[in-house]
């Protein structure tokens, strides 16, 4: 008896911080990662999908999207167990009300839309679903669990949205309070949470699956689904996290001082599985050739990845005599470059910076072997931007 | 660099060689007229160096007209020590040769370590040109070419960069304005020249002002759609509620009850209402017979009036018959003393006739004795007025034809007395018997006679004596005596009298009876102012008026009795017609009444007649007792309505039927307002629910999410926009900067140099210098005050001067800077003024401390005091054609 568990699918949201090409490669890899679900549950033959809320981004999604979602979950033939979560919540008017309107919604789809237990005898499941009817509640909606009857035969699974208390860090939204000990206390053979994108498991009966497809910053499993296996009756189900996200979110913090650390660089570059959407910033001094490689070395990633973007705001550029001497900026040409440099060193200014740059581009470009035009259109118009977590 | 020897062979006018030897480290001046070959030697130095020695262009070094000649040129120079000898020759034989310290060089390769050491370029081809000339050509000043500074410069800048650049220990930039230029345009894709955002720069803050606009626009959609989902589903909880509850069913329940009430007490005012109208109809039957009763009793009053009445008119129509004969009598009367009255009147009247009749007759008679009294008088004025008439003579004398009488009578008396005093007095004396006669009369006695005229006198016996008047104009005054005679006599004659004194006398006659004429002409037209005859008639008609009036007066009745006057009398007469007139009216009123009195008499009668038969009626009594009985009756009936009615009002008001009603109204609008704000609800349901479909179909937070999308992308890219623009005018300032601090230090060297020179010219003036490292720019004192102005401004020979001190700045740079610097002046300054000239001279003298200066000149006056001896060209020429002689100085 083999189920699927996964949450947060976060359908219709939008990536504003890439560059547009990427944010629609990104919108659209939420989709494919349900499709990606469906093979997986075909795949692996589980009696039921439980998806623990937060299915879509916001109630107001356009019906296309309405429908290229429930399309989507064509691959797995059910049956589909959906519950709605904060971004989706099933008020008086919701996005699953229109869905039911526009007839999307698939025979093998249950939505449960009010709390209650649900039988589903063919998968010898009894589901307690708690999906949450307002945005946020500051009531425990998975409490009348613990008094709740059902179908004997049927293993008795909790599904619901929202965070368990004590349990994750203090940043995380605290409305939709869930207790810690729900699965114990509610006798439950399994708890399927949604609302928390990372992987975690609470105890051996309990866990959030986390996002299927990465949309943060953060390295805390997210990307994943549960394959959950009741082996023997009366013990905790075997969990096993499964690769779905397409895209692999990797931030990069990094100083760099002396040439070596930019080598090291380059290879992690290099050796980062694509395609992935990466954030790096960078820190330190640097000379110009080292600018020079590094600026090459990012061209490359932004052509292997989705999306590369890098902050060198906080590198400062420490051109060296050589590097002078290879532009051979004469005159005054040379007072410029050294007035740079200073202000650089002086201000951490960032337009000294970008300025020392552009004029070594344009005296590289003045030299008989000509350097390549890549590092100056990267530097011009490229994706300069410092990042911040979401 | 010092130069040493000059030769020169087959070059223009030397045919001969010449050679300049003994060449000064300082100034050197070469003197001569015109064509003494002066420029001759500078063009030999400057072929030297500038011109290929391949060069075929080069013929016009050839001495005139000899095209075989080979011109030949050879320097000695000392350059850091080592000697240098030049050996040029061109078109016939070329050759090249530069030996340096004993190192020999040849064709190009000399060429090129002379164009290294001085600072220029070889054409590529063909004659070497002024671009090519490089420092040289700087400080070589050509003939009348001083004042051109700027060109020069410019050929010369690049050496003097690097000369100059070099020297300062600096690097100029060898692409910088290259670099700029390409900030510049990079620059330009976002900025306008004048600083202003353009393009997709200029766009992008609207485009992003918009994009946020309709953000917060979908926001605002979103959280009203959001608003309105919570009001569904708290309209939902309360229809449910209502469902529930129905809270209208108890409002409902107690209208029922109210209206109960209220049925039940409007079937008490419904019984009320009958018994009402009961009432009504009572008391208006009641009314009714009392009127009726009222009627009968009106009626017995009215035969009681009708009765006095009759009486009444009965009475007064007697007392009119009896009234009746007095007026009629009386009637009577005053037709009788009317008639009288009219009767005297017409008496009166007649009277008046006759007394007026005899006052005429007698005024008549009056005027007859008065007419007849002046028909006489007139008569007899008549007659004397004929009498006189008569009298008066039948010829009148006028009073002028008198006066003229009396005029020419004197005039001939006058006359006369002047011909007696002067006529020719004849005094004889005849003697008696003698008989003398004068023309033919006889003259006898004693006489005297006056001759007016020639006389003859017959003296018989004696003969004639004549007798001729003399002495005055005798004879004419005769003449006029005998014409005025004449005319007196024949004015007598027409007047028919004799003698003046008669005419005075018919004269006084006439004046007499004329006047008593007059008198009596007035007194006739005083009587008879018309004439007797009409006088005669008026008497005449008089006399038969009275004759008129006297037969009537005799045929007019004399009246009985004395009449009274006419005025009483008609007064009495019209008092008599109004008393008449007074007796016809009372006598018609009183007919009148008479006539109403029998009229009334017979109606009351008939009325009389009429009611006593009406009252007399059988069945009238025994109405009237129905009536009464009928009367009791209702009033019994009214009493027992009203008690009937008191009683239920009370039990009415007792139930308060219109706070039933209210109630009954408030419970059933309650009822109504909670059924309503049901349905509404349950509308309001729907149309939200409708509504929210709709907008939850418009995707609102997926566009939200689109626009913030490219919300940022657009703001970001504006960002990277910015970031890259203020890198671009960073660097633009900062190149711009640099590159002005470098100009300004190489400039400062060659300021102090210029400033060096311009002191000893102008003191406390100032030259600038432009980046091109041309002076620009000339401040001077003056003493009205700080003048700026450009070199151009000034007047050639300032110009002159401005240019040959900035050309010793250039070498005083250039020497700095470790440069060869030769300076060769040809025909120099020729345009200043002598004080100028002193100065010049002061400032070539300096510069001559530290270059070798030679100078061409054809005034040697002017150059005498510099402390060399000018070399004369004469001289240099002589010693050519010695060839054995060596020129020194």
């Amino acid at each position: 008896m083999r189920l699927l568990h996964t949450a947060d699918w976060q359908i219709g949201r939008q990536y504003g911080r890439f560059a547009p090409e990427d944010a629609l490669a990104l919108a659209e890899a939420r989709f494919s990662a349900v499709e990606r679900l469906a093979r997986l549950a075909t795949e692996q033959a589980v009696a039921a999908v439980l998806v623990a809320g937060d299915v879509f981004d916001a109630q107001t999604v356009s019906d296309r999207t309405v429908r290229r979602l429930f399309n989507a979950m064509q691959g797995f033939s059910g049956p589909w167990i959906l519950i709605p979560g904060n971004h989706d919540a099933a008020l008086a008017e919701s996005v699953w009300h229109r869905a039911k309107r526009l007839g999307a919604i698939p025979t093998h789809v249950e939505v449960l839309l009010e709390p209650g237990v649900y039988a589903f005898p063919q998968s010898g499941i009894a589901v307690l679903a708690a999906p949450l009817t307002q945005r946020q509640t500051s009531a425990d909606l998975t409490a009348w669990f613990d008094n709740a009857e059902s179908p004997e035969g049927l293993l008795r699974l909790g599904l619901a949205h929202g965070s368990v208390q004590g349990q994750l860090a203090d940043d995380i939204d605290s409305p939709n309070p869930i207790a810690a000990e729900r699965a114990a206390r509610a006798r439950l053979d399994y708890l399927a949470l949604g609302d928390w994108h990372g992987l975690k498991r609470i105890d051996e009966r309990t866990w959030y699956s986390g996002t299927p497809e990465q949309e943060r910053f953060k390295n805390n499993g997210a990307g994943q689904a549960l394959i959950v296996d009741f082996e023997q009756s009366g013990q905790p189900p075997r969990v096993t996290a499964h690769q779905v996200g397409e895209f692999q979110w990797r931030q990069w913090q990094e100083t760099l001082g002396v040439d070596s650390d930019i080598d090291r660089l380059i290879e992690r570059l290099e050796a980062l599985p694509a395609p992935a959407v990466l954030a790096l910033n960078l820190a330190g001094d640097t000379d110009l050739a080292g600018h020079q490689r590094l600026i090459q070395a990012l061209a490359e990633a932004e052509a292997r990845h989705r999306s590369v973007q890098y902050d060198l705001s906080a590198l400062r550029l420490q051109p060296t005599d050589a590097d002078v001497a290879a532009l051979d900026a004469d005159g005054y040409l040379g007072d410029v470059i050294d007035e740079l440099r200073a202000q650089q060193s002086l201000h951490d200014d960032e337009a000294s910076r970008d300025a020392l740059v552009l004029l070594a581009g344009l005296l590289r470009e003045r030299l008989p072997q000509a350097a390549s035009s890549a590092e100056e259109s990267a530097l011009g118009m490229g994706t300069l931007e410092r990042e911040d977590n979401a | 660099m010092k130069l040493k020897r000059i030769r020169i062979e087959q070059l223009r006018q030397f045919q001969h060689p010449l050679m300049v030897d003994n060449l000064q480290p300082g100034i050197n001046v070469f003197t001569g007229p015109n064509e003494s070959g002066k420029s001759t030697i500078a063009s030999a130095i400057r072929a030297a160096f500038f011109e290929r020695h391949r060069s075929s262009s080069v013929s016009d070094l050839q001495p005139w007209g000899d095209s075989s000649a080979t011109p030949q040129v050879t320097l000695e120079f000392d350059w850091q020590d080592r000697h240098w000898r030049l050996e040029k020759r061109f078109l016939g034989r070329k050759r090249c040769d530069l030996e340096i310290a004993g190192v020999h060089y040849s064709g190009d390769d000399a060429e090129e370590q002379l164009a290294d050491l001085l600072g220029f370029q070889h054409p590529a081809r063909g004659a070497s040109k002024a671009e090519h000339w490089g420092i040289p050509g700087l400080l070589w000043i050509e003939q009348g070419a001083g004042h051109e500074l700027r060109p020069a410069v410019e050929h010369a800048a690049d050496h003097l960069q690097s000369a100059l650049g070099a020297g300062l220990g600096e690097v100029t930039s060898s692409g910088g304005d290259e670099i700029i230029q390409a900030v510049a345009t990079q620059k330009a894709v976002f900025l306008t020249a004048t600083g202003k955002p353009r393009g997709e720069f200029a766009k992008l803050p609207v485009q992003i002002a918009q994009q946020r606009e309709e953000l917060v626009g979908l926001e605002t959609r979103i959280a009203n759609y959001r608003q309105e989902v919570d009001r569904l589903s708290e309209l939902r909880k309360q229809h449910a509620m209502d469902a529930r509850e129905k809270p209208w069913q108890m409002l409902r329940q107690q209208q029922q009850a109210a209206e109960k009430a209220l049925a039940d007490v409007e079937t008490l005012q419904q019984a009320q209402a009958v018994d009402q109208q009961a009432l009504q109809s009572c008391q208006n039957t009641l009314i009714l017979l009392r009127e009726q009763l009222e009627a009968f009793q009106r009626q017995q009053q009215t035969l009681l009036q009708r009765q006095s009445a009759a009486q009444h008119a009965k009475q007064t129509l007697q007392a009119l018959n009896e009234g009746n004969a007095d007026i009629n009598a009386e009637h009577q009367r005053a037709e009788k003393s009317y008639r009288q009255a009219c009767h005297i009147a017409q008496q009166a009247r007649q009277q008046e006739q006759a007394g007026r009749l005899l006052q005429e007759l007698e005024r008549l008679s009056r005027e007859r004795v008065a007419l007849d009294d002046r028909l006489e008088k007139a008569y007899r004025v008549q007659a004397e007025l004929l009498e006189q008439r008569r009298a008066l003579p039948c010829r009148r004398i006028d009073e002028p034809i008198l006066d003229k009488l009396r005029k020419q009578h004197k005039q001939r008396d006058d006359l006369g007395i002047r011909l007696q005093s002067v006529a020719t007095r004849l005094q004889y004396d005849i003697l008696p018997d003698q008989a003398v006669e004068l023309d033919g009369q006889a003259l006898t006695m004693q006489g005297e006679t006056l001759l007016l005229e020639s006389g003859e006198m017959m003296i018989p016996g004696v003969g004639r004596l004549r007798i001729i008047p003399g002495g005055e104009d005798i004879g004419e005054l005769s003449r006029r005596h005998r014409q005025l005679e004449e005319a007196l006599k024949a004015l007598f004659e027409q007047l028919e009298i004799t003698s003046l004194a008669e005419a005075e006398q018919r004269m006084e006659v006439y004046q007499r009876l004329h006047i008593e004429i007059q008198a009596n002409e007035r007194l006739l037209s005083s009587l008879a102012p018309e004439g007797i005859d009409l006088l005669s008639q008026a008497c005449e008609s008089c006399k038969q008026q009275c004759e008129t009036f006297s037969a009537q007066c005799r045929n007019s009745t004399v009246l009985a009795e004395e009449a009274p006057s006419l005025v009483d009398a008609e007064a009495q007469r019209t008092a008599a017609e109004q008393a008449l007139k007074m007796a016809e009216k009372r006598q018609s009123d009183h007919q009148l009444a008479l006539n109403g009195a029998r009229r009334d008499a017979v109606n009351n009668d008939a009325e009389l007649q009429r009611l006593q038969a009406e009252l007399s009626a059988p069945d009238r009594q025994q109405r009237e007792r129905e009536l009464s009985q009928q009367l009791v009756e209702q009033r019994a009936e009214h009493a027992s309505l009203e008690q009937r009615i008191a009683n239920r009002q009370q039990r009415i008001n007792a139930a308060q039927p219109v706070l039933l009603q209210q109630d009954v109204q408030r419970f059933a609008r309650s009822a109504e307002q909670l059924e309503k704000a049901v349905h509404d609800r349950e509308l309001a349901l729907t149309e939200l629910h409708s509504r929210l479909e709709a907008h939850s179909a418009e995707g609102l937070e997926e566009q939200r999410t689109e626009c913030l999308l490219v919300c940022e992308q657009l703001e970001r890219r504006y960002a990277e926009m910015q970031r890259r623009m203020a890198a671009l005018s960073l660097l633009h300032t900062l190149l711009k900067e640099k590159r002005q601090a470098l100009t300004q230090r190489l400039q400062a060297p060659l300021q102090r140099h210029l400033n060096h020179y311009l002191a000893l010219l102008f003191p406390q003036a100032s030259l600038s210098v432009d980046e091109n490292l041309i002076p620009a720019q000339l401040t001077r004192t003056q003493t009205f005050g700080v003048e700026h102005g450009g070199l151009e401004a000034l007047s050639f020979g300032a110009r002159e001067q401005m240019g040959l001190i900035s050309r010793l700045a250039y070498a005083d740079l250039l020497r700095e800077a470790g440069r060869p610097t030769l300076i060769i002046l040809d025909d120099a300054l020729v345009h200043s003024d002598a004080q100028r000239l002193e100065q010049m001279k002061r400032i070539l003298f300096d510069a001559a401390e530290r270059h070798q200066v030679l100078l061409f000149s054809c005034h040697p006056e002017d150059w005498c005091d510099l402390g060399v001896a000018p070399r004369d060209m004469q001289a240099l020429k002589a010693a050519v054609n010695s060839p054995n002689l060596s020129i020194t100085t």
